[in-house]
């Protein structure tokens, strides 16, 4: 089975609130100096699914996609650590600013350049915009069925059977193959990578395809081919108040404090 | 000022000499009397001797049996030695061997570990000083007879008499000791791991030393008591013995075949308790010394690099012929004393790590498994395939690993030098290296580690938070002296902030000239080794060496005493030769030099912990106690457990990210150590020591009313200088 991970690189999610800062002329976020971008965590999830089901059907192999910029290695580094057989990284200027619809796009067309790919694996969202879009998009492209937010999937006989989360529940879904399924955290921790794999995966080199190589209408991706309009980037303000709530008895303290809450329309 | 010490810690400060005296008083007046005896033999008849082998028809027997012995001896030693021959070359053994010949003596020979513990070591001294000089005697009887030196004649006999009852009266006395130790007082310890060969050695031994006696005065009670009393005299014992046998009158035969008895018993049970060393613990008498001979030169704080990591197809140790043959040598020198597990911090909280059965369950598989390997190595077959049990992973369980805080107890306290802890991480290695088998908690460590640089995942904080409200910060460049190093736990965890504030106020008032890295600082890797991932410790280490080198960095101040440990002692294995303080160091020097004047009172009862990176891995114990002590109207209780016998405060060795499994955690059991001394108190060096003492003194004491509060030393100290409003604090430039 051919299984193909989409994995993005992201600003660290991780950046303390203090460091993080956003540029409003350019409506864009700052890059903090010395926080490095890491594998977006839904991704490695994505991963950790694909190489699940490696593991136990014969003969399989793992490919991860990513589209970003050069950085971008380090995260298709670390998915090649925790198992996957190769990388594929798109990577052209003509791509710089797109949406999750041309995202979608160039993957489409990348999965579709592999040929023999039976199922994508992709994170519900990336960390940075969570969007959510892409998995779908890429379903959309390619004409495949899809499903999102699994918490387990499995591989039998010639299809998957996909454990969705549901706002109340759980249902499983059986996708005939090729399919595009999304994974959630629910899932589990993604594995950690043995020091043999990490030092094999440094070795491997990353294919890099460009616009061009997948065949793509330079004006179809990136800013150009884009749908989304950002309008505003603006960074919400954090802030703090105390207020020490007065009563004679606990109990008096309670009915001043829920009388508060409601007067904040909280309760 | 420091009041409330007791003897026993101020011992530990000069261990070597105290003990040494202490032991080395044990053979003086043995020696003095013997002397004694000999001056005063020496007017005694010239002409004392006897009979050899008196009585005794077939003295060859004898030599039958010693050369059986020897021959089992060697046919032992041997195997064992096959075995050990399957580990790994052990590294710079050549180095230092005149310092290994000193340890060989002083740790082996004179036992100084034992002296730890007072009554172990009298009976211990008891029994090994009559074994050696009655073996002595014995020797002499047959080379007097063999050679047929007679020398065993006039004043030299009388003396020999004398000394031969003397020690077996000593070696009685040990085994008195024992017999109590292990029976009577029931000394928790040496039930842990108690087998048939513990009371086969010491009733063996006691049988010996009784018949010895029993064939001395029946004979004397034949022959010297009537023809020579006043040679008789000099075997003390034996001549009392006789004195009271001769009361029930016996006839000459009866004493005669008893006699006899005796001597053939004697003679069985010594040869066959010798044999004992084969089969039982009793061979550590040759393994201890040996082992203090292979002991490590260097810090016990540091751990192996791993050469060539890149190249490597095992990285640490996953079978057990993956240990070095000295790791391997070592687990046979074990005696089962549970010396280690009595002090272990995971055990006393009940945690799954009791390090003598992990010795000792090690030991065992290499029984178990070494031959099989040893053959399928000869024969050039797969010696990973061999064994049916994973040893990591099986043998030894994962959580059991993990439960290490790599605070070296076990290592202090071994009779026999055993190094656990280098033991136990080169397993861990293997776990997280080659298995890639670690918790969570302990993985999203070590990811941070490799994507943000230090461990704290969630971190809210940056490097330079620390530095609001204090008005200028330097940066180094080079040009001052110290670097200041603040650590990830002294910048990134909100509690350790004001620490790194004290310090830094300190340095400034004390006029140091220093800067600090601010943003550039990354971690000093010490999290990722002591977690066992040495290939990600040697990145991070090799990139702070670089970047400490290109920024021209002499000497470093550290907060956190990991830090500190890992930068004097490991970082020399990559080219990194700095000189390394910590805080407390450096603050008790500006103080001695006047420097820093604390004049606002502590009035407080206080009580100090050791860390074990500053402690018994780095042997700083005094400096954080001189700062107190200038503490104006601090007074210190110090707790049961202190300086090299001190509990880890439950962090240490990666614990600090790993969920504890267990009775207990070990946060609340010193906690409770702590509270025990009755102090408001309690007063640590480590970033790491004082959030565990956070979480658990709350734990422990729920009542918020009067709870003990933790402080680093260098708050107190900041207190005592600056004044608890902070009047002085402000800063100085702006
Ligand atoms: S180093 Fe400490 S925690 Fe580890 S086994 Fe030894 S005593 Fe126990
Ligand atoms: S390892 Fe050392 S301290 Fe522990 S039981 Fe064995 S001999 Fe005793």
């Amino acid at each position: 089975m051919h299984l193909v991970v989409c994995a993005k690189q992201i600003p660290d999610p991780e950046t303390p609130p203090s460091a993080f800062k956003i540029d409003t002329v350019a409506n864009a976020v700052v890059p903090v100096p010395g926080i490095s971008p890491v594998l977006s965590p839904f991704d490695a999830q994505a991963a950790e699914a694909a190489l699940r089901i490696k593991e136990k059907v014969g003969e399989s192999k793992v490919t991860v996609i990513s589209l970003g910029k050069e950085s971008a290695q380090a995260a298709i580094k670390q998915v090649l650590a925790m198992g996957a057989d190769e990388g594929v990284l798109l990577n052209d200027d003509a791509f710089e600013g797109g949406d999750s619809y041309t995202t979608a796009h160039a993957l489409a067309a990348a999965i579709k350049k592999l040929g023999d790919v039976d199922a994508v694996i992709c994170g519900r969202q990336a960390a940075d915009w969570d969007m959510g879009q892409v998995g779908l998009g890429i379903a959309e492209e390619l004409g495949w069925p899809g499903a999102i937010v699994a918490k387990d999937v499995q591989a039998a006989d010639g299809a998957l059977l996909v454990q969705r989360v549901l706002l109340d529940g759980f249902e499983t879904v059986r996708m005939p193959l090729p399919a595009v399924i999304t994974v959630s955290n629910e899932l589990g921790d993604p594995r950690y990578p043995k020091l043999q794999q990490i030092m094999q995966a440094a070795k491997k080199t990353v294919t890099t395809w460009t616009a061009a190589d997948l065949g793509l209408d330079a004006a179809s991706v990136g800013k150009a081919g884009s749908r989304l309009r950002l309008e505003r980037l603006a960074q919400p303000e954090a802030g703090g108040a105390v207020q020490i709530i007065e009563g004679d008895t606990p109990e008096a303290q309670a009915q001043a404090l829920a009388q508060a809450l409601r007067d904040a329309r909280i309760i | 000022m420091l009041t409330a010490r007791g003897s026993d810690q101020r011992s530990d400060i000069r261990p070597v000499q105290s003990r040494a005296r202490l032991l080395g008083a044990w053979w003086g007046p043995a020696l003095g009397l013997s002397a004694l005896g000999l001056i005063t033999s020496v007017e005694a008849e010239r002409t004392a001797t006897r009979e050899i082998f008196f009585n005794v028809a077939q003295p060859w027997a004898v030599y039958v049996f010693t050369a059986s012995l020897v021959g089992l001896l060697i046919y032992g030693f041997g195997r064992h030695a096959t075995l050990w021959a399957i580990g790994q070359p052990t590294p710079n053994l050549r180095d230092e061997v005149s310092q290994r010949l000193r340890n060989a003596v002083r740790l082996g020979l004179a036992q100084e570990k034992i002296g730890r513990d007072r009554y172990a070591a009298v009976m211990h001294w008891c029994i090994f000083s009559s074994i050696v000089v009655l073996t002595f005697v014995t020797a002499q009887v047959a080379i007097d007879d063999d050679f047929s030196l007679h020398f065993l004649r006039g004043p030299y006999y009388l003396f020999f008499s004398f000394y031969g009852d003397l020690f077996g009266l000593v070696g009685l006395v040990g085994v008195g000791m024992a017999l109590y130790r292990r029976y009577i007082d029931n000394l928790h310890r040496i039930h842990w791991d108690e087998r048939l060969e513990d009371h086969l050695i010491i009733w063996g031994l006691g049988l010996i030393l009784l018949t010895g006696f029993a064939v001395e005065s029946l004979r004397i009670t034949v022959d010297e008591l009537v023809q020579h009393p006043d040679w008789a005299r000099w075997s003390f014992v034996s001549f009392g013995v006789a004195h009271f046998l001769a009361l029930f009158e016996f006839e000459e035969p009866q004493l005669l075949s008893a006699h006899v008895w005796m001597w053939w018993g004697h003679l069985v049970l010594a040869m066959g308790w010798l044999g004992l060393i084969v089969f039982t613990k009793l061979d550590h008498m040759f393994f201890a010394p040996i082992n203090a001979f292979l002991l490590r030169t260097d810090s016990p704080g540091r751990l192996t690099k791993i050469e060539n990591i890149e190249e490597r197809e095992v990285f640490g140790v996953g079978q057990i012929q993956d240990f070095t043959w000295k790791q391997l040598f070592e687990l046979d020198a074990c005696v089962s004393c549970g010396r280690c597990t009595a002090v272990c911090p995971a055990n006393i909280a009940g945690q799954p790590l009791s390090p003598m059965h992990l010795i000792q369950d090690l030991k065992l598989h290499l029984a178990d498994v070494g031959p099989a390997i040893q053959h399928a190595g000869h024969e050039g077959h797969d010696v990973r395939a061999v064994s049916p049990l994973a040893m990591v992973g099986e043998v030894i369980k994962d959580e059991t690993l993990w439960a290490c805080r790599t605070c070296g107890a076990c290592v202090q306290e071994c009779p026999v030098l055993i190094e656990h802890v280098p033991t136990i991480v080169d397993m861990r290695r293997y776990l997280v290296m080659d298995e890639a088998r670690v918790p969570a908690t302990a993985q999203a460590a070590l990811e941070n580690l490799e994507q943000r640089g230090h461990p704290w995942r969630g971190a809210t904080l940056t490097r330079t938070s620390w530095m609001e409200g204090l008005g200028e910060v330097p940066i180094f460049d080079g040009s001052q002296e110290y670097l200041y190093w603040v650590g990830c736990a002294g910048s990134l965890v909100e509690r350790n902030l004001p620490v790194t504030q004290s310090v830094f106020r300190l340095l400034r008032e004390a006029g140091a000239s220093f800067g600090v890295l601010g943003q550039e600082e990354t971690c000093s890797g010490d999290p990722a080794r002591r977690l066992g991932n040495e290939y990600l410790y040697q990145i991070l280490a090799g990139q702070l060496v670089e970047t400490f080198k290109a920024k021209n960095v002499q000497r470093v101040i550290t907060n956190c005493p990991h830090c500190f440990n890992t930068f004097k002692n490991e970082y020399p294995q990559f080219g990194g030769r700095f000189e390394v303080l910590h805080h407390t160091e450096f603050l008790a020097k500006s103080l001695q030099q006047g420097d820093l004047k604390p004049q606002y009172p502590i009035a407080e009862q206080v009580t100090y912990h050791d860390s074990c990176y500053l402690g018994r891995m780095n042997g700083v114990y005094e400096a954080p106690r001189q700062i107190i002590e200038f503490l104006p109207g601090a007074k210190v209780t110090e707790m049961q457990r202190s300086m090299s016998r001190g509990l880890c405060c439950g962090a240490g060795g990666g614990n600090m990210w790993l969920e504890e499994v267990g009775a207990r955690r070990v946060n609340h059991v010193r906690a409770e150590e702590a509270m025990q001394t009755g102090a408001q108190s309690v007063i640590s060096n480590c970033p790491f020591c004082i959030q565990m003492f956070e979480d658990g003194i709350p734990a422990v004491q729920p009542q918020e009313e009067g709870r003990m509060r933790v402080f680093d030393v260098a708050e107190l100290l900041d207190r005592a200088v600056f004044g608890t409003d902070g009047a002085g604090r402000g800063s100085q430039s702006s």
